[in-house]
């Protein structure tokens, strides 16, 4: 299950009527949107939104009626468990080689500050402005130790690029370090603070 | 011959500016107050200038900063002794006169010496000139973050020993932490601010520093890169920086200190420059 999934169970079961609603699908064979509304006490509106989001999520069966007043749907429960399960690996930015032997550098004129430890060769902060005039804003990015590290070894704007590779081997550095200084050299593109160059 | 130097002629009249200022002080004060008042602002004055010294010494061990010290203390209790006398035959008499005109001739003859040999001169400006020296490439690339510049292999006593003969001649003001050890530059009329704290923290400014394990990392603050006539390629001047301090420490640790001197004497700079 992905995380915008495993959201959209959470919005919906954090519900406080969805104990009820459960209760009532559970108990009976199959429900429309307004008796679970007269049953609940709830607007109809509320009752057929949440009992379609779970129809879309394929925890419920919907069944069209057609009676002599216009068509609507009956509910029935389709599953008697849901499970969410997140893999938290999925958003693991796992190192490719491609990916560590990307050249880069600090931007020049990038006006980002930044801030150095007092005890070690390491980079505590990035302070980066953003916008113009009074819409200018600040966002500043506490870095980790192994990032800080990885950052103070970033070649300066015009000098000679260095891959990410080997950044990380001039900062005495594990490879194992990759995902979390990828995660932070991804940001700090976005941010305009390092450029990525084409490999030789 | 000409000798084009990298740095844009020293404009900076702080260093003069904040000395002399106690004349104003002092005028403005016998205005308002009277003479009386005036001497004793004026030998004030003297003690804190002394005072300044002493702490300068305290933090540099650079024993002209203790002479120009004695010097404020002398000419403040001068005044003192002076200032209830004013108008009266003693400041005229013969003791007054021996013991004021004997100071003076010992402090001048004294400060001129240590001027012309340069012995109370920051040598910040000459490290400067020596970084931009080997540097042809233009193209700015300012960055505010710091460069690592290499390792030496040192063990840290010798560093510190380093650090103290820098404090000792003035070609750096040291700053020791447990794990650190920085050197910042200081130029001509930069003390005061720098010395009283009024100039930021030191990480803020330009400074090259020894770590435990021999690492040497470097900063250039932007005020001292926009002091060189051209926008020097960044990257290599803050690596020219850091090796200026790693040839200098080589020559300390081989006996050479007094080489390290005579490559700044060299440079010919004013002695208030």
């Amino acid at each position: 299950m992905n995380f915008s999934t495993a959201a959209k169970y959470a919005t919906l079961l954090s519900k406080d009527y969805a104990e009820d609603i459960f209760a009532l699908l559970v108990n009976y064979q199959a429900i429309s949107a307004s008796e679970v509304a007269t049953r609940l006490d709830l607007h109809i509106k509320t009752a057929q939104d949440f009992l379609e989001s779970f129809a879309q999520l394929d925890i419920l069966s919907k069944e069209e009626i057609l009676e002599k007043k216009r068509p609507y749907y009956r509910y029935a429960l389709k599953q008697n468990r849901i499970l969410i399960d997140i893999d938290l690996m999925q958003v693991r930015h796992e190192p490719t080689l491609n990916g560590l032997s990307i050249l880069i550098r600090e931007k020049e004129d990038a006006g980002a500050r930044f801030t150095t430890a007092r005890s070690d060769d390491y980079i505590t902060s990035v302070t980066i402005w953003s916008g113009n005039g009074r819409e200018r804003k600040e966002r500043k990015i506490k870095l980790t130790t192994l990032q800080g590290k990885f950052l103070f070894h970033l070649p300066f704007p015009k000098a000679v690029p260095l891959s990410i590779a080997e950044i990380i081997k001039k900062a005495d550095m594990d490879e194992s370090v990759a995902p979390e200084i990828l995660d932070l050299v991804q940001l700090l593109e976005k941010y305009e603070v390092i450029e990525y160059l084409p490999v030789q | 011959m000409s000798l084009v130097r990298k740095l844009k002629p020293d404009r900076s009249i702080s260093g003069v500016v904040i000395p002399i200022s106690m004349i104003p002080i002092f005028g403005i004060a016998v205005l308002i107050f009277g003479i009386q008042a005036g001497l004793y602002t004026l030998a004030g004055l003297m003690f804190v200038f002394a005072l300044f010294y002493l702490y300068g010494f305290f933090r540099t061990f650079n024993f002209t900063q203790l002479v120009i010290s004695a010097d404020g203390a002398f000419f403040g209790s001068m005044l003192l002794f002076f200032e209830p006398n004013f108008g009266t035959q003693s400041v005229g008499n013969l003791e007054f006169r021996a013991a004021y005109m004997s100071g003076l001739i010992f402090f001048a003859v004294t400060l001129v010496l240590l001027a012309v040999t340069k012995r109370f001169k920051w040598r910040g400006r000459e490290i400067f000139e020596l970084a931009g020296e080997s540097i042809d490439e233009t193209g700015n690339g300012y960055t505010s973050r710091p460069r690592p510049v290499g390792k030496v292999e040192y063990s840290p006593e010798q560093i510190r020993s380093f650090v103290r003969f820098c404090g000792r001649n003035m070609i750096a003001l040291p700053y020791n932490s447990s794990n650190n050890t920085t050197l910042v530059l200081v130029k001509m009329g930069d003390e005061f601010g720098r010395l009283l704290g009024f100039s930021g923290d030191y990480r803020d400014a330009t400074w090259v520093n020894f770590d435990m394990n021999g690492d040497v990392s470097v900063h250039i603050s932007q005020k001292d890169y926009l002091d060189y006539r051209e926008p020097l390629a960044f990257d290599q001047l803050c690596t020219s920086l850091g090796q200026v301090f790693v040839d200098f420490l080589e020559l300390y640790n081989s006996g050479e200190g007094v080489r390290i001197i005579d490559r700044m004497n060299d440079l010919n700079f004013g002695i208030f420059e």
